[in-house]
């Protein structure tokens, strides 16, 4: 019996191990495809196309080289360095007193607050609304409409509450009775025990922020302040470059080595990223969504 | 140390909210509207530069997307300013969706550029009218007048013209397509010298030469590893790729433009089935490479210069540029591509493809109208057809071109950084194809000019040998298909249409006069009939059929 049971687990063992295989080839195999396209060369994409594995000799950084020598990406780059810096700090200043405000039970008109939060995260004014809104307050060519617009996430806003909530009481009532007021109760306590959380919804807000292409299509009318996806989404959406490329402009790399490389370089910042706050990430998702 | 740190992120976050709260304080103030009656005058080698300059805001498509927009300290922007009075604020929009998209929510919000490309991911007409409806757009009817040479070199097709009038007015400037007729049948050359072959001129030619270039070992290499035809899916139906079998029996692509008294659906022609068994007869000879059902361009592409098959109909620049010419060179040094003109069919008939024109139209917002800025745009528009059709579409005289004693661009004793055909040159003639160029023979050298290949240094002469074959052909006009309205249940139509007939082709239904009826009983039964009552209803009412 004991046996049949051991047997089972490890086939069920087996099957799960099996599955998650096949789904890590699942992401793997594309995103490997993204990174041989990205590094083969001209001369054997023309003539083999995208191989499974390149030789050492072959890998070629000519598409990397060709879109970060390209004028309009130091400028390119930089807005979106701006964009993001901004936009999270703007959305993490914004975020954290509302979350605060939300988590303090005894806070008045915390429901009616609470409703109204909730109120935009099902009903969403739409494209035309907000961009009449942005128009009317001579937003245009500013990254604030970009930024302000999406400032306060609610779905952010709502795991930061969950976290504070975890907090214990005693610890702010400790705090209150020393003399400190909420600001200070804020900044001295609460954020000092929030490191996973802050740094959870910060990435949220970063990953947010960097990804941004349509929202500066729409209100960025100056092309010097457009971000580094809108360049970089140019390139990709240039799919017959081969025929109405003239001049043999982009010779040196073919089309899709160049797409495959702007997917890579935007994701590049990111990848960075993850692995420095991996270790707050769970604890900061997982801590302020479980309720015991 | 912590209070520091603090100072230091306040010092940067600061940086960062004024760098993004910044916003160009260079612009001028907008010139009062002039006088109507100035507006009126068409004269302008006699006009005067206002005194303080019109802003014009401009939105359109870059012609290389990823080259960026030309600078702040560009030079057009400077004599734009200094002899036309005209502030250009110039801002690319992203083609298809997106550029669609931002043009609509301006639209929404009554707040379109003064003058801007219409953007659509399916039929830009319907979005110029969908603006014309609102009451966003202006005629621009009085406009020709105001820029009597840039209509004479730009706005002379009636039929595109005829696109953009709605109730009697012109609410679109028309600009011509790019290169037309572009695309055509070549065959290897080399292969047919090397075969003795004749070059063939009718389908059933066109096959055996086929057959023999499966068969012969045409690249003598001891290999059987070529087929006569390359093609890939591109276009409705089987595509155009196989132009030269539909194009011989007169049933080109989806639409009969051919009899305006007959018009419909193509495969209602009893000559569309005569051309789907020359279809099978090339299939079943095992001439075609079989990847095609499912071959991308790209891979199609890869194969022609891998010697994989000796005709195709492809695009003149996509076979001649330097880039996809160079892999071929390496290959074949003895190889060539030779036009090939369109097989003559049982009828006589040699149709070469449909021309369906890719024009641009761009359109002036009735607020810039309203501001007074129709003569300013009329001026602008002028200037890019006379004085500024150079500096925009090449750059400067003597700094990135000079003019031969025929007109034609060269670049001798030209900086190759400087050279308006350089990488770095790219961002200041953006605005080339979309209201520059209008296809002169010395523009058309200029951007795809002769070269010498460098393995077997061979003189490619893309326009001579390629293009001016090309446009020579017996093309359909087929701008009209622009009007046609998808049906509502166009992707199972399509579906439909497309598959069934791959599938007699491939073999995998028999075609017959029973099967064949009942596909066009299929099709009605998608509603082939309304589709084509509707199509025929739009085009008579833009008197484009009788």
């Amino acid at each position: 019996m004991l046996k049949t049971k051991t047997r089972g687990a490890f086939g069920f063992q087996v099957g799960i191990a099996l599955f998650l295989f096949v789904a890590l080839l699942i992401i793997v195999i594309p995103f490997w495809r993204v990174i041989m396209t990205a590094f083969v060369p001209l001369d054997i994409y023309t003539n083999r196309g995208v191989p499974f594995l390149l030789s050492p000799g072959d890998w070629s950084g000519e598409a990397f080289k060709q879109l970060m020598t390209h004028s309009q990406f130091p400028r390119a780059l930089w807005n979106s360095v701006v964009i993001t810096v901004l936009g999270v700090a703007i959305s993490m200043t914004l975020t954290i007193p509302l979350a605060y405000g939300l988590s303090t039970r005894d806070m008045p008109g915390r429901k009616l607050i609470m409703a109204f939060v909730l109120f935009t995260y099902l009903f969403s004014p739409g494209l035309i609304p907000v961009y009449l809104l942005i128009t009317g307050m001579k937003l245009t060519n500013n990254y604030l409409a970009i930024i302000l617009p999406p400032a306060v996430s609610v779905y952010n806003t709502l795991i930061m509450t969950s976290f504070f909530e975890e907090l214990p009481v005693e610890l702010k009532e400790a705090a209150r009775l020393d003399g400190a007021n909420e600001f200070q109760v804020l900044r001295n306590v609460i954020l000092p025990l929030s490191k996973p959380i802050l740094l959870t919804i910060g990435l949220f807000y970063a990953v947010y922020f960097w990804n941004q292409f349509f929202t500066p299509i729409l209100y960025l009318n100056k092309n010097e302040l457009l971000p580094l996806p809108v360049l970089l989404r140019n390139i990709l959406i240039s799919s017959s470059l081969n025929e109405y490329v003239e001049y043999n402009a982009f010779s040196t790399s073919a089309v899709e080595s160049l797409k495959a490389a702007g997917v890579l370089i935007t994701m590049i910042p990111m990848l960075l990223v993850y692995p420095w706050i991996q270790r707050y990430f769970t604890k900061g998702t997982l801590v302020g969504g479980v309720k015991e | 140390m912590k209070n520091l740190k603090w100072i230091i992120v306040s010092i940067l976050v600061a940086t960062l909210i004024l760098s993004a709260c910044a916003t160009k304080t260079d612009t001028p103030a907008v010139e009062e509207p002039e006088e109507p009656g100035e507006a009126d005058v068409p004269e302008p080698e006699e006009e005067e530069v206002p005194a303080e300059p019109v802003t014009i805001t401009l939105w359109a498509q870059a012609t290389v997307t990823e080259s960026g927009p030309p600078p702040n300290d560009w030079i057009a922007y400077d004599i734009i300013r200094e002899d036309l009075g005209i502030e250009l604020e110039y801002t690319i929009i992203p083609p298809a969706g997106d550029g669609e998209t931002k043009l609509n929510a301006a639209a929404a919000a009554n707040d379109l550029p003064d003058l801007f490309q219409i953007t659509s991911t399916t039929n830009g007409r319907d979005n110029l009218y969908a603006y014309y409806e609102l009451g966003l757009i202006a005629p621009v009817d009085d406009m020709f007048a105001m820029m009597p040479v840039r209509t004479e070199t730009h706005y002379n097709n009636q039929i595109l013209i005829d696109m953009v009038t709605f109730d009697s007015q012109v609410y679109g400037l028309t600009e011509p397509p790019i290169i037309p007729k572009r695309e055509g049948f070549v065959i290897r050359q080399d292969w047919l010298d090397a075969l003795d072959l004749e070059v063939p001129t009718t389908p059933e030619e066109l096959l055996e030469v086929a057959i023999a270039f499966k068969t012969q070992d045409p690249d003598g290499n001891g290999q059987d590893d070529t087929y006569g035809i390359g093609a890939f899916i591109e276009g409705p139906g089987l595509g155009r790729r196989f132009n030269f079998v539909f194009g011989a029996y007169g049933v080109l692509d989806l639409w009969n433009f051919i009899d305006a008294d007959s018009f419909g659906l193509n495969v209602r022609d009893p000559q569309y089935y005569e051309a789907m068994q020359m279809m099978i007869q090339l299939i079943d000879a095992g001439v075609i490479d079989p990847d095609w059902p499912t071959l991308s361009k790209d891979e199609f592409r890869a194969r022609w210069k891998q010697g994989r098959f000796g005709i195709m109909w492809e695009d003149f620049a996509a076979l001649t540029n330097k880039s996809n010419y160079a892999p071929f060179d390496e290959n074949f040094p003895e190889g060539s591509w030779t036009p090939l003109a369109a097989p003559v069919g049982p009828e006589g008939e040699a149709y070469y493809g449909l021309y369906e024109g890719n024009f641009q139209i761009f359109a002036v917002s009735q607020r810039a109208v309203d501001e007074g800025k129709k003569e300013a745009i009329a001026r602008l528009l002028e200037w890019i057809a006379t004085d500024g059709y150079y500096l925009l579409g090449f750059g400067e005289e003597g700094v990135n071109f000079n003019l031969d004693d025929d007109g034609f661009l060269t670049l001798d004793g030209i900086d190759p950084e400087q050279a308006y055909n350089a990488p770095e040159r790219q961002p200041y003639t953006q605005l080339r194809n979309q209201l520059v160029f209008y296809n002169t023979l010395a523009e058309i050298s200029a951007r795809y000019p002769n070269y010498t290949t460098e393995v077997s240094g061979k003189l490619m002469t893309p326009i001579e040998t390629y293009l001016s074959f090309f446009q020579a052909q017996d093309w359909v006009e087929g701008f009209a298909k622009k009007l046609i309205q998808p049906p509502d249940n166009a992707a199972d139509f399509e579906r439909f249409y497309n598959e069934g007939l791959l599938q007699f082709v491939l073999g995998q239904k028999e075609l017959t006069p029973e099967t064949w009826a009942e596909y066009l009983d299929g099709l009605d039964n998608q509603g082939a009939e309304a589709y084509e009552a509707a199509a025929t209803q739009v085009l008579q009412d833009a008197g484009m059929l009788p």
